[in-house]
């Protein structure tokens, strides 16, 4: 005899979805988060404003200062990092809440009886926070709306950019959230180890700034290393990788630990070949250097006729570095030149000679120390400077061709003396009321 | 899809066994029950009776043991085609209203908007529709996890302490609609009250740690422990173990 019929998996993937979005709007949690979003939002964006504001004002006088003032680092990137705050320090408080609350509550055991995956199971969790995650972003809207209304400028491929690292980065912490529900017995401990993983990142990226090695790697594909790459304006293939490959890991991850018919040895020993293959797949993603600058001011790129020269490069250009990786030199070196010869030289070895660190002010006792050295078909050259005028050249000349430079259009940066105050009450008033009473009406069990 | 999924059939069980760890939680648990039937799966706090309906509804994994429907093996992925089972001491989603939680379950199954209005008015639960299951009382509660798990249309509904937390009149009451809704399939009561569960069961399943005393009719478990027709299930009990 046949099994009874399964009920249409569209209806059920419906109804479970709009369940998980009552279960969020009914939780304080959301509406809290909101509500301190909102306060977090104002306060930068009123102070940004403000500093800008005074900047601008030397600015204005001076062509050569305006062409720093940029709206993406003048406002935008100091706003989101509230932002940033409210992602690493809250979200995870309303992510272990999909899992965790269901498991305290008993309803998980009726939710794993019904003909859907754990998987799919936790594609509709985790779609029904992204959907709420949306209703966060309305203080960065309005920040955007206001920005917009006291004459700012926005360039929208870089602004979008920030929204899609917040994105990515939230995307992360929810699924780390959730799968710190699923191994855990309590909401306390699954906030507790999410928390450690978004403060232990932020650890590590602050750590790494002033190391090299295996340090300074991971550092990069810290969830904090991540989202800063966003914050420059630099679309970088690796790092959307990067952030996707840990998302569906904890993703994955969560529906595993959900499994019903898996016991503690199972579940292990797949979430040592799930970490093997995330590795793999992150150690493939940060190879890669494809990247597009979507800033307004171009300041990842080259200009064209040298990203050109660079491009047709045929064989291997060694750039041998003799300088502590603590050395401001070669921070300015890193995230000048040498990322954008990282972009744009198909073969390039980049080696870091051994010195040894004498501390900040002492002088280092290697005679090579601060050089940077130069090696292409055969030919040698070698210079102390950091700056692309000098680097160029030595490359170009290494290499036995001329590069005469195209003219491009220049960035006059966006100057702006503007008053935000008035807006304040958005942020500190309109936006938290709002979120109390939806909280209250939440409360109430009337979604 | 209701009437073809309610026609007779027969779940098997065979060899059902759990472990945690060195503890032996069920030994070669082996019964069935059939669509009309109540089977009360009776034992002591601690009998294994709760770990036995995950273990056959697939939440917790077992060492070795098959569950079949009509002859056909059930993977446990399959078995929700199957069996629904309602766990004891549950509140899901507790912040929502009592009528949308209900609501959610009967679409979820499938059920038929009559047959919720049937369960609000058998159960009496229109006063507590618009309040959130958290602020019910215990009877109240219950009666909901009631009406979620006979809003489920599988051919199998498991029940886990059904009667706990009812006064006489309403364990009487859900019997009585117990009874009305076996018609159409089989159910199994895990219950810990004897009185209640010979009132409503037809065969019983006697669980004592993990183990297996007998399966059968109070008749043929008297005849079992030795003792005289028309003892009762607690002497029956005491006798077995």
């Amino acid at each position: 005899m046949p099994l009874p019929e399964r009920p249409p998996r569209g209806r059920l993937a419906r109804c479970l979805l709009a369940q998980e979005l009552r279960s969020l709007l009914v939780s304080p949690a959301l509406w809290l988060m909101l509500g301190i979003v909102s306060i977090l939002v104002g306060y930068s964006f009123l102070q940004a404003v403000a500093l800008y504001s005074q900047a601008s004002r030397t600015a204005l006088s001076f062509p050569e200062l305006a062409r720093g003032m940029n709206p993406l680092d003048g406002i935008f990137v100091p706003t989101f990092g509230a932002y940033y705050l409210s992602e690493s320090l809250l979200l995870p408080f309303v992510a272990i809440r999909l899992i965790g609350l269901d498991k305290e509550s008993g309803a998980l055991k009726l939710l794993l009886q019904l003909p859907l995956s754990p998987l799919a199971l936790c594609g509709i969790k985790i779609s029904a926070m992204g959907l709420l995650w949306l209703l966060t972003l309305l203080p960065a809207a309005l920040v955007l709306l206001f920005w917009h209304n006291l004459g700012g400028h926005i360039f929208l491929p870089e602004t979008a950019m920030l929204f899609a690292g917040h994105g990515l980065f939230s995307l992360t912490v929810v699924a780390i959230g959730m799968f710190a529900a699923a191994i855990t017995d309590s909401l306390p401990t699954a906030a507790m180890l999410s928390l450690a993983v978004t403060l232990g990142s932020w650890v590590l990226d602050f750590a790494a700034g002033s190391q090299g090695g295996i340090m300074a790697l991971l550092g990069r594909i810290s969830l904090t290393g991540m989202l800063r790459q966003f914050e420059t304006g630099l679309l970088s293939f690796s790092h959307v990788a990067a952030f996707l490959c840990m998302a569906l890991f904890f993703f994955l991850l969560t529906a595993l630990w959900l499994h019903p018919g898996r016991g503690p040895a199972s579940r292990a020993g797949l979430s040592l070949l799930l970490l093997v293959v995330l590795a793999i797949l992150l150690a493939g993603a940060m190879q890669s250097h494809r990247a597009l600058d979507l800033t307004e001011n171009r300041r990842h790129s080259l200009n064209p006729a040298d990203s050109r020269a660079l491009r047709h490069l045929q064989d291997t250009l060694t750039i041998t570095i003799h300088l502590n990786p603590e050395d401001s030199r070669l921070q300015d070196l890193e995230h000048g030149i040498l990322a954008k010869l990282r972009r744009t030289v198909p073969r390039l070895v980049v080696r870091y000679a051994r010195t040894e660190s004498n501390g900040l002010f002492a002088a280092s006792g290697d005679k090579k120390y601060g050089l940077i050295e130069y090696d292409y078909n055969g030919r040698h050259d070698a210079s102390y400077s950091n700056s692309a005028r000098e680097i160029l050249p030595i490359i170009y000349r290494l290499a036995g061709i001329r590069v005469v430079q195209e003219p491009v259009p220049l960035y006059r940066g966006y100057p702006l003396v503007a008053d935000a105050s008035a807006y304040r009450w958005w942020f500190y008033l309109v936006i938290p009321l709002f979120c109390l009473a939806l909280g209250i009406y939440g409360r109430q069990g009337r979604w | 899809m209701q009437d073809q999924e309610n026609r007779g059939g027969e779940l098997r069980v065979a060899g059902l066994d759990k472990r945690f760890g060195a503890y032996r939680a069920l030994a070669d648990i082996s019964f069935t029950v059939q669509s009309g039937e109540i089977l009360g799966l009776i034992g002591p706090n601690g009998a294994g009776k709760t770990t036995l309906l995950e273990c056959i509804t697939g939440l917790c994994p077992v060492r070795s043991g098959t569950v079949s429907w009509n002859g056909r093996h059930l993977r446990p992925d399959e078995r929700n085609r199957v069996l629904w089972y309602q766990p004891d001491n549950i509140l899901p989603y507790g912040r929502q209203r009592v009528a949308t939680t209900l609501s959610f379950f009967r679409h979820v199954h499938g059920a038929a908007r009559q047959e919720l209005d049937d369960l609000v008015m058998r159960l009496a639960l229109a006063p507590v529709l618009g309040k959130p299951l958290l602020n019910l009382s215990k009877g109240y509660r219950r009666r909901v996890l009631l009406a979620i798990a006979l809003l489920s249309t599988h051919p199998l509904l498991m029940l886990d302490e059904p009667f706990d937390g009812f006064d006489l009149r309403q364990a009487l009451s859900v019997m009585d609609l117990l009874r009305r809704h076996v018609s159409r399939r089989a159910m199994i009561l895990s219950i810990h009250q004897l009185s209640e569960a010979e009132k409503i069961c037809h065969r019983f399943l006697l669980l004592d740690q993990g183990r297996l005393l007998g399966v059968g009719t109070l008749d043929a478990l008297c005849r079992q422990a030795g003792l005289a027709a028309g003892s009762t299930l607690e002497e029956v009990f005491l006798a077995l173990t």
